[in-house]
């Protein structure tokens, strides 16, 4: 039986009468937050000393410059090159016989120029053995997480930044190139593993591979990046509730404890994007921020930082690690070419768009996949017990 | 002899009575009419470009118009280099005869084409070899093809012509043939010696 649309037109009606009456207070509520980020009598270093003196039950940045700071873009150069790498994947299936799982990284390198080329590729890398499927403890044994479901996604992350390393080892010294990622640079979603995942996704991967891009910008003009399409952080907004709390320092635990009423709930609901969207001009960068996920501490000296990019209508999130960051010409560049990107692609950065399209594995491949695998194993005449749940949802009977 | 530079493409699908090629570089294709060739050792099948398309790799992914803002046309291929990864040109051939060791044959080959197989573009000595005998006028006229029977015939014809010597005198036999081929039919016969 497919989804009853009829039972769940009422409580889509329901739903959006209630965003409907909202609008008018979260339009007040913006145009609060607007005011308290244009208000220039704001002093920063008093603010950043609030923030860093405060302990909020939410996730506030830090501040680089002016908080309602924006930059235009500068012009792209004549020749360069953008490289992306993106990913997808096929999860262990505990209903097979085969225990495995197969992530495929697409990648691409488009050079802009007085000689353009493109070169679009896809890298399918299986994973069956014990070492693949599970990360152990080093020094305990017995210890192990399970590589599947949200820590696949973060292998799969771990792998991009791999592969987007390699592209840019490619390319010749004295280039000037723009590396892409899709997604965020921080790999919060480890905040939930025990630290030894943190310790080998992490520290012996993604940023060995950030370490590797850094190591090769020594001779070449390379930027790295990650790109957030319509973000819902709330990090800059959060900088407000901090600026406009009346406690110093703020303390949401000890001042405002459940069901007491916030001066900072003025500015609720209120997300970085729609701030963002009235402050900037199409084309235009804000202030850099640094960004205030608890995993950042392992990143050292490629510690995330972010800006808001305005693109025609959109509001985007651009990550970069501290050493593009600090250095202004790469950081103007990461401007002006993931702008430049996001023209040429109709909204969307095309590298990032082709990367995907070559990583791409749709449901009919996936089925494929596990065909493959198991008609290769009756051909080595190897026993391939399914459970019963997985053969009654392929067998759909009466 | 063939030589890479005449190879134009590659078979990825085939038939009895045809054989569908991917060019190797985009809108690099044989002429309408030509004369192509691909190997299934022992034999050589050759056949006559009668159909030829340019879109896109994926069958999802259709092209969008890209130039408002360009001023040439070659712009839009050099502010999106990818799109020379992401089209193809294809094009389709009729199968009109084959060769195996010295002899030739103005008939149907015993077996397809082989997938993956390369295709040539047949030089005017060979151009001139094959068209020594309108045999395979007949094949032509007898398919139904996406492209009228005409069109096709006098495309061919046009093409080899330019491989012989006197190319008003092989036009002449060549029209001779098809009086014949064509006796009922003086319409389409008009049609073709029209666009000789």
């Amino acid at each position: 039986m497919s989804l009853d649309l009829a039972k769940v037109a009422a409580q889509v009606g329901r739903m959006v009468t209630r965003l409907k009456d909202s609008r008018q207070e979260r339009q007040e509520r913006l145009q609060h937050a607007l005011g308290v980020l244009g208000d220039e009598a704001f002093d920063l270093g008093a603010l950043k000393e609030k923030i860093a003196a405060s302990k909020t039950t939410w996730l506030v940045a830090g501040l680089v410059d002016r908080l309602a700071a924006r930059y235009q873009a500068s012009p792209t150069p004549a020749e360069f090159s953008v490289l992306a790498a993106d990913g997808s994947h096929i999860d262990v299936d505990r209903h097979r016989s085969t225990r495995c799982y197969l992530i495929n990284i697409g990648s691409v390198i488009l050079r802009y120029g007085a000689e353009p080329d493109a070169i679009l590729e896809s890298f399918p890398q299986l994973y069956s053995d014990d070492e693949d499927l599970v990360i152990a403890h080093p020094g305990a044994k017995g210890r192990e997480q399970p590589v599947e479901g949200a820590l696949l996604g973060i292998k799969r992350a771990v792998e991009e930044c791999r592969h987007l390393a390699q592209l840019a080892a490619t390319q010749p010294p004295d280039s000037t190139s723009l590396a892409l990622l899709d997604g965020s640079l921080i790999l919060w979603g480890l905040e939930a593993y025990p630290e030894f995942v943190t310790e080998a996704l992490l520290d012996r991967g993604f940023i060995r591979y950030l370490e590797e891009a850094k190591r090769l910008s020594s001779d070449r003009r390379l930027a790295l990046a990650s790109y957030i399409s319509f973000p819902r952080s709330t990090d800059v907004v959060n900088v407000l509730r901090v600026a406009i709390c009346p406690y110093q320092p703020a303390d949401c635990d000890r001042n405002c404890p459940p069901g007491k009423a916030r001066e900072c709930d003025a500015l609720a609901g209120v997300q970085d994007r729609e701030l963002f969207l009235n402050l900037l001009e199409p084309g235009e960068r804000s202030a850099l921020f640094i960004s205030p996920s608890k995993i950042v501490k392992h990143y050292g000296e490629h510690q995330v930082y972010f800006f808001y990019l305005r693109v025609d209508d959109e509001i985007a999130r651009v990550e970069v690690p501290r050493w593009v960051a600090e250095d202004k010409d790469l950081l103007e560049l990461t401007h002006a070419l993931v702008l430049d990107q996001c023209r040429r692609g109709h909204g969307y950065p095309v590298a990032l768009t082709e990367a995907h399209e070559q990583a791409v594995v749709t449901a009919a491949d996936k089925e494929e996949f596990w065909q493959l695998v198991e008609s290769l194993c009756l051909e080595e005449k190897l026993p391939i017990p399914t459970s019963a749940k997985s053969f009654s949802k392929r067998m759909r009977w009466v | 002899m063939t030589e890479l530079k005449d190879r134009v493409g590659e078979v990825i699908e085939a038939s009895t009575t045809d054989f569908v090629a991917q060019a190797y570089e985009l809108y690099q294709l044989p002429p309408l009419g030509s004369l192509v060739k691909t190997r299934d050792e022992p034999v050589e099948l050759y056949g006559i470009v009668y159909h030829a398309t340019t879109g896109s790799l994926e069958p999802g992914r259709r092209p969008i118009a890209r130039g408002r803002d360009e001023v040439a046309e070659e712009e839009i291929y050099r502010s999106s280099p990818q799109l020379l990864k992401l089209l193809k040109s294809e094009f389709s051939a009729l199968v009109v005869g084959h060769r195996e060791g010295d002899k030739l044959y103005h008939y149907l080959p015993p077996k397809p084409a082989r997938i993956h197989g390369f295709v040539y573009q047949c030089r005017p000595e060979e151009v001139r070899e094959f068209s020594q005998s309108f045999d395979f006028l007949n094949i032509l006229v007898n398919t139904r093809l996406p492209v009228s029977m005409e069109e096709v015939v006098a495309a061919v014809l046009r093409q080899m012509s330019q491989a012989h010597e006197d190319p008003h005198a092989f036009l002449v036999a060549a029209g001779k043939e098809l009086a014949i081929l064509l006796s009922g039919q003086f319409s389409q016969l008009k049609a073709i010696l029209g666009r000789l």
